[in-house]
């Protein structure tokens, strides 16, 4: 038990992850390659307050504090840059993230941190509580989606300059979607660091940026859904994987370019496609 | 047609029965196996999966362990600790193993010590060198000298070859920063001079700022710490340079590939390992000799050491028949080894008391140059530390 | 002299840089897509070199096959990848490319093993002495001497002749240039060819500088090269050379004097963040 145990735990984890970029990226159009550092931020706060003698829950909302703090100041740098550029900016506050905490001994350095103190909730416990964690994210998600703001973030994703136009304080909202996005991704961060029990430069970097935007646009960007069961699938992959062993990422990388290039849609695409053709025939003829 | 159906199913039958009377008499004995098999130490996971193999292959061929095969459960975890934890949690409750080797390097070892630990499976360690690993648990062992043991034996070395004024060069991993430590440590006591330390990441393999510096440093020696992927375009362009001063390595040096890329410019540099090409010791030759027969390449120190690891456990095996638990890890840890790294033995905290030794390259292989035998410099810490 | 030396370092670097940036500044500039792939090509480019040269002896069949091979890959990735992904937004390019460059290490590694590739005889590894104290390989002079010489010929090529003029209508006013008569597809492929080509080309040159080619070698040098296509303005040759010369100085000087605050690949990044908070539209750019 477990091992399922555990991996229902790391499951919960990525989906909340994902998640919260889905509400940046796919709600709002923002795209992020360097989402991995809020989440990088979330854990290092967790954990240092952890071995601080904090208590696990108390970390919790530090933890989504600093994460959200820190996406405020990335989200207003997006204001100043056009959306290409944006991209590169975010992927280069991944590097920053990774390169300042590598080389302050604060942060364990290379070493990273680890042993963090027992949570006390048990493996089950955790588990639970992580689960938790992750259908209220589910939740509020939809909750946004359906909400004013959800549609002004849809519509600051289709077409910026309209909504500016339309009088909207764009600049506002696109901060609201990063301050959201990132205190989330601080959230899984903290259950991550006490999950793997070890945190260290290398576990928040590009890759793990790219892979957390990939379960995102697997999915279907903006489709809560479809990045549920993408992330909650790409998470444990590799464990599956083992069977192919040495071609897993081969194959993992040959899935994400066959996915974008027949179905940019994401899974939620596909699922559309076989439960309202009609319907996704006349968009395509629109 | 009828009348041979009975005599055909009494056939199957007996097939079966004796297959599977057979297959319980060779119920395998588990031994897991972390190593990176993709991911950016692939190179390295190579190596020691050749290294763990080797040691079962020959166990099997000598009978195995009390009468049952071996089998190594291998997990590719990539050296990341993030799919460490999972191998390893597998490795416990599905495959239940009795005991795991770790080919792999500190983070991911770390990582699954602690699962190891919990479950009481004894963890013992080829060669990732993170100080925490033995801290997880009595159930850890680690069979090569930690970092900062060999730093001191580096420092030693400058101090033997007579000379005074180092620059450092340091990877940025806890590998390097764990031998600068104990360099650093040990190098007032011996007299040596550390006018400069600079460390690089490890994608680095333009090191041409660095070496100007150095240049302009103008010291005797070099202790510079790396992969053979670091290591190699890093002398080759110390050496392009202009730069004729020794340079220390250390075992991440220890493979044929840094002779193929530093080429010419490898000439000279002194490593210091736990193999001995040269070595008259039996277990090292003939390790040498099986690992090239086994995989037509020459073995490097992650091969030896990941065979040392594997091959322990299942001495230790032996001597309890194939149990785990409390019974393996008493089992190993009063054991004394000879390995093709050493003669090795256990202190308190489950380190290895061993010499170091050195090679030099020449001729585009390695030779023995000396060996630094210091118990006292070279002591691994205690459980008092 | 250690200042004069460190810019010298600074300059090799960059101009790997610069035959890697210009491939994807050229891409990005007629395309809007993030080519993440590229890093790829780069890294074929080096395998191909190292391969041919030491089957054959001729470092120059080396360049010539390494650039051909890159070349022709880069325009069958715009064949199969993105051609049919224009229409989509650009995400989806982007993480199509990300797959594949994903799954081309992953060949590179299972093809060509983990270990990595070195030439058997290394070429051009010549010491030059130039007084001084400055002493240098064949190899980084002559990276230089290349890099400048390719890219000013580009740059004139772009200006001065029709292919090249097509190319920047094409960047300007795809529409418009159609109705003039001019084959996108045309451009687009001389594009993706002649990016690539050069980006096959640098993979051939690290591998003369280090002596070893892995599956892993184009990541680094792609995401810096994205950093720099930013800086140098989209699509600017020109700028693209600057800003790869200039990166290359400046990480030239920040790791030995910056190395206790920011690792390596952070420089580039953070100086990329500084300018663009500055001058959110590159260094470059003609606004």
């Amino acid at each position: 038990m477990n091992y399922e145990i555990s991996l229902l735990t790391t499951m919960a984890i990525a989906v909340m992850f994902a998640l919260s970029l889905n509400l940046i990226t796919g709600f709002c159009g923002q795209i992020s390659l360097g989402h991995a550092a809020f989440q990088g931020v979330g854990a290092y706060t967790a954990a240092m307050l952890g071995h601080a003698g904090w208590s696990f829950l108390a970390t919790l909302p530090i933890a989504m504090l600093f994460a959200g703090a820190l996406g405020v100041i990335v989200g207003l740098a997006s204001l100043r840059v056009r959306a290409d550029f944006l991209a590169i900016t975010t992927m280069g506050v991944g590097f920053l993230f990774v390169g300042i905490v590598r080389q302050q001994e604060f942060f364990g350095g290379e070493l990273g941190l680890s042993s963090m103190p027992d949570h006390g909730f048990g493996r089950f416990g955790f588990m639970l509580l992580a689960l938790f964690m992750c259908v209220l994210t589910a939740a509020l998600s939809i909750y946004i989606k359906r909400s004013w703001m959800g549609r002004v973030f849809n519509g600051i994703a289709e077409d910026e300059d309209t909504m500016r136009v339309l009088g909207i304080d764009v600049p506002r909202y696109k901060l609201a979607a990063f301050a959201i996005g990132t205190a989330l991704a601080g959230l899984s961060g903290s259950f991550y660091a006490y999950h793997i029990n070890f945190i260290g430069p290398d576990s928040f970097g590009f890759v793990e940026s790219i892979t957390v935007l990939s379960m995102v646009v697997f999915g279907g960007i903006g489709s809560v859904p479809g990045v549920i069961i993408a992330a909650a699938l790409l998470a444990v992959l590799p464990a599956w994987f083992q069977v192919i062993g040495d071609y897993k990422l081969l194959v993992y990388g040959g899935l994400l370019f066959l996915m974008m290039r027949f179905s940019p849609g994401g899974m939620a695409g596909l699922a559309k496609r076989f439960i309202k053709p009609e319907a996704v025939a006349k968009k395509e003829q629109a | 047609m009828t009348s041979r159906k009975p005599q055909f199913r009494m056939l199957m039958a007996a097939t079966a029965a004796v297959t599977f009377a057979a297959s319980s008499a060779w119920a395998d004995v588990k031994i897991g196996f972390n190593v990176p098999l993709t991911g950016f130490a692939a190179a390295d996971g190579k190596s020691a999966l050749n290294g763990a193999k080797l040691a079962v292959a020959k166990a099997n061929a000598a009978g195995g362990v009390a009468g049952q095969k071996i089998e190594l459960v291998v997990y590719d975890d990539q050296a990341s600790p993030k799919e460490a934890v999972p191998s390893a949690t597998k490795m416990v409750e599905k495959d239940e193993v009795v005991g795991a080797v770790s080919g792999s390097y500190s983070g991911s070892t770390r990582a699954a010590a602690s699962v190891f630990q919990r479950a009481q499976v004894p963890y013992v360690v080829a060669y990732a060198i993170h100080p925490d690993i033995t801290l997880a648990g009595d159930y850890m062992f680690r069979v090569s000298a930690m970092g900062e043991v060999q730093g001191r034996g580096g420092a030693k070395l400058v101090q033997n070859l007579g000379k005074k004024n180092v620059v450092l060069v340091t990877l940025k991993n806890d590998f390097g920063q764990a031998l600068a430590a104990g360099f650093k440590e040990a190098a007032p006591k011996l007299g040596v001079n550390i006018i400069n330390e600079y460390e690089y990441g490890m994608p680095d393999r333009q090191f041409g700022p660095l070496v100007s510096k150095i240049k302009a440093d103008n010291p005797e020696v070099i202790y510079a710490s790396g992969y053979f992927f670091t290591a190699g375009p890093l002398v080759s362009q110390i050496r392009a340079a202009g730069i004729t001063v020794p340079i220390i390595g250390q075992e991440g040096y220890d493979s044929d590939k840094f002779i193929e890329i530093a080429g010419a410019a490898s000439e000279g540099t002194l490593i210091t390992t736990s193999l001995d090409r040269d070595s008259d010791a039996p277990a090292t030759k003939a390790f040498l000799a099986d690992y090239r027969k086994a995989t037509n390449e020459g073995a490097d120190m992650v091969a030896a050491a990941s065979y040392t690891a594997t091959k322990v456990l299942i001495e230790g095996l032996t001597k309890t028949g194939g149990k785990g638990g409390a019974a393996l890890r008493d089992a190993i840890a009063a054991g004394t080894y000879d390995m093709p790294i050493g003669q090795l033995s256990f202190n308190d905290l489950h380190e290895v008391k061993k010499d170091i030794q050195v090679q030099v390259i020449k001729d585009k292989a390695f030779r023995r140059h000396s060996v630094i035998s210091d118990p006292v410099l070279l002591a691994p810490p205690t459980k008092a530390k | 002299m250690l200042f004069i030396e460190l810019i010298a370092q600074g300059l090799i670097q960059g101009s790997i840089y610069a035959l890697v940036a210009l491939g994807l500044t050229l891409v990005y500039g007629l395309l809007r897509i993030l080519h993440v792939a590229h890093a790829g090509l780069f890294t074929l480019g080096g395998y191909i070199g190292v391969l041919v040269c030491n089957a054959s002896g001729s470092l120059a069949l080396g360049f010539l096959c390494a650039a051909l091979v890159s070349g022709f890959g880069g325009v069958m990735m715009f064949r199969l990848a993105y051609q049919p992904l224009l229409t989509q937004p650009p995400y989806v390019a982007l993480i199509a490319s990300i797959g594949l460059f994903i799954a081309s290490e992953e060949a590179f590694r299972i093809i060509f093993g983990a270990q990595g590739m070195s030439f058997l005889d290394p070429p051009l590894q010549q010491q030059i002495v130039m007084g001084a104290g400055l002493q240098f390989k064949l190899a980084e002079l002559l990276v230089m001497l290349s890099t400048s010489v390719i890219i000013g010929v580009l740059a004139w090529l772009q200006s001065r002749t029709r292919v090249g003029i097509a190319c920047q209508a094409t960047v300007s006013d795809p529409q418009m240039a159609e109705s003039f008569g001019i084959s996108l597809r045309k451009v687009r492929d001389i594009n993706f060819f002649v990016g690539s080509a050069l980006a096959g080309f640098a993979g051939v040159w690290v591998a003369l500088l280090n002596n070893l080619v892995e599956p892993t070698m184009g990541s680094v040098t792609s995401y810096k090269a994205l950093a720099i296509i930013v800086l140098g303005g989209l699509g600017s040759v020109p700028g693209t050379l600057a800003a790869a010369l200039l990166l290359g100085v400046i990480e030239s000087f920040g790791t030995i004097y910056l190395g206790d605050i920011l690792d390596r690949n952070a420089i580039a990044f953070a100086f990329l963040i500084a300018v663009l908070m500055v001058r959110p539209q590159g260094l470059f750019a003609k606004s």
